[in-house]
């Protein structure tokens, strides 16, 4: 029977609480968030030059930020088939988390592609 | 896959760029003719959707899959034996050594 490694290729770890495993793959949880990091910031900017483009002003603006994480929520959902605990330890984790972290991004591009489109 | 899934983000970009240049050609075009601006041609607005609904899916699916998190499953089994250093095995001569079998800690 193989040993507990210290190194090995999964680490285990345990939480209680919210997670509904005793144990899980972490390594593999690590690589599940910064794929839906990468998705988020992505669509972040894309939404900021759209929202540039169609020359959203003030709060217009946010709110369209806000459907457009709600969406990437819903979409992230689906990618994950619909069964999150296999993916993730908690819901938070898909539908919470990085919903703040791209807003710098996306009023970035956004004051970018408007100036770009409307004021020179 | 994940090439696929770049020329569409590329392809999502390019046609978000090409619906800026027309905002900025209709822009120049309200100026000849004193208009004010209150939302873009309409087919600048269905071009913006389509741009936006390519890279969601290029978003989704570029950065790559879902890893499972069970550590039962299948794809999570430990197949890394021969690399873990508690399990090396090495072909030398101590071999030829005879078993001692009464070896006793020295303290």
């Amino acid at each position: 029977m193989a040993g507990h490694s210290g190194s090995g290729s999964s680490e285990k770890k345990s939480s209680n609480g919210v997670n509904e495993l005793l144990t899980f793959n972490a390594e593999n949880m690590q690589s599940n968030m910064k794929t839906i990091y990468y998705s988020r910031t992505f669509l972040s900017i894309i939404g900021g030059v759209v929202a540039g483009i169609l020359g959203f002003t003030g709060l217009k603006g946010f709110i369209f930020y806000v459907l457009l994480m709600a969406f990437t929520s819903v979409g992230l959902i689906a990618k994950a088939k619909f069964s999150i605990h296999t993916y993730f330890d908690s819901w938070n984790r898909v539908l919470i988390d990085g919903f703040l972290g791209g807003l710098m991004s996306f009023v970035l591009f956004w004051t970018f592609a408007y100036d770009i489109a409307h004021i020179f | 896959m994940a090439v696929a899934a770049l020329t569409v983000g590329v392809f999502g970009a390019l046609i978000l760029f090409h619906a800026a240049y027309s905002t900025i050609q209709y822009k120049s075009l309200l100026k000849i003719t004193e208009d004010e601006f209150t939302a873009p041609p309409f087919n600048v607005v269905i071009e913006l959707f389509i741009g936006l609904l390519l890279c969601f899916w290029a978003a989704l699916t570029v950065p790559g899959k879902f890893l499972s998190i069970h550590p039962h499953s299948d794809e999570n089994r430990i197949v890394s034996l021969p690399a873990n250093l508690d399990f090396m095995i090495f072909n030398h001569r101590g071999k030829v050594f005879p078993l001692e079998t009464d070896l006793k800690l020295k303290h």
